[in-house]
């Protein structure tokens, strides 16, 4: 009998609400309410994130942002400043006992083994990934995945980018640069040092194509199976009470 | 105030505000794109920091012993790596 898994696909939300549920199912899984969860999500609008121990003030231009639309919002995970295209981009999440027989104490070693998954996953798209340490998925030598991982309460909590598409233009007026001159010089080194997965394969790849691909790429790599569930109202209540009271909140977001 | 920026070689980028009085750190915030386990342990380091000296060696040290206590690991710099940070902030190292 093969290990079960949850799966999450709970389409495109806010930065805010996205942010919430993933803290709330982490809380879920650490109380035992739910299995060793993997969820696929989207950003809708589109949205800055910054990790937890960057200034947001510093990182993003939030009036750049308010032009456009675009959210921004501090994770709980460290790392840096991401743009999260609406279309641009898939992000993952999973929330997985510490006890696991996947779980190393040594952190560089678990970003590896839970990185495995999703990097099976773009080989069988065709993508000839590699693992980067601390915490990257690279291709030809650019950046395609960016992952960042907490451990709370007993529970890893991973979560990562899978960019589909890259505009590095819009990136660099929605996060901070120091000067025109910089800008200039930091989208050039996107260009050189960044790809997507319709970038390297010469075709636009959708979104169902791409979540099969790293589905199966998760259940052979890890040898469980992902089956398809739902958030329980424990984590429905819980990401409403976190949107609205943390990831929402100028105290949060501005906090260092 | 002093602010610096110091990206790690092969690592992350560290960013340090400070303020200092008499050779000693009087307010601090470190930023930066690394990872530190548990998070929450950044503030520990920050209230921890108030009142030392600006010395290089002392200061890792302390940051070292505080993190091996605490049972911290730290993710794209050294200990090392945030004591440079914030010397250059106090504008004594670079």
């Amino acid at each position: 009998m093969v290990e079960e898994w949850r799966l999450l696909d709970t389409g495109v939300h806010d930065a805010f609400y996205n942010m919430a549920l993933d803290e709330a199912v982490a809380t879920a899984r650490s109380e035992n309410l739910v299995p060793n969860t993997v969820r696929f999500f989207r950003w809708g609008p589109s949205a800055v994130s910054i990790g937890y121990f960057q200034s947001m003030e510093e990182e993003v231009d939030t009036a750049a942002c308010a032009e456009r639309g675009v959210n921004y919002v501090r994770r709980i995970t460290g790392g840096g400043a991401v743009y999260h295209d609406r279309d641009g981009e898939l992000t993952y999440s999973m929330m997985i006992s510490e006890g696991h027989r996947l779980v190393s104490r040594d952190i560089q070693k678990a970003y590896q083994t839970l990185c495995s998954g999703l990097t099976h996953g773009l080989r069988l798209l065709g993508i000839p990934v590699e693992f980067k340490p601390i915490n990257d998925i690279i291709v030809g030598g650019k950046k395609i995945s960016g992952n960042a991982q907490t451990r709370r309460r007993g529970v890893v909590h991973q979560h990562g980018t899978v960019l589909r598409e890259v505009d590095p233009h819009l990136m660099f007026t929605l996060l901070k640069v120091p000067s025109e001159k910089i800008r200039d010089k930091l989208i050039k080194a996107v260009e050189e040092r960044v790809t997507s997965i319709n970038d390297h394969l010469g075709r636009k790849v959708g979104f169902e194509e791409l979540k099969g691909a790293l589905k199966e790429g998760f259940e052979e790599t890890f040898k469980v199976k992902l089956v398809l569930g739902q958030p329980i109202d424990f984590e429905k209540s819980l990401a409403a009470k976190l949107m609205a009271e943390k990831y929402a909140s100028k105290e949060w977001n501005f906090r260092r | 105030m002093g602010k610096a920026t110091y990206k790690v070689q092969g690592g992350k980028l560290i960013k340090v505000q400070l303020t200092e009085r008499n050779g000693r750190i009087e307010g601090i915030r470190i930023t930066g794109d690394f990872f530190l386990h548990p998070e929450e342990f950044i503030e520990d380091v920050e209230e921890m920091l108030l009142d030392q000296p600006l010395e290089e060696s002392v200061l890792a040290d302390s940051i070292r012993n505080l993190m091996e206590e605490k049972g911290a690991t730290l993710l794209g710099a050294l200990p090392g790596d945030l004591a440079k940070c914030i010397l250059m902030a106090g504008g004594k190292g670079g």
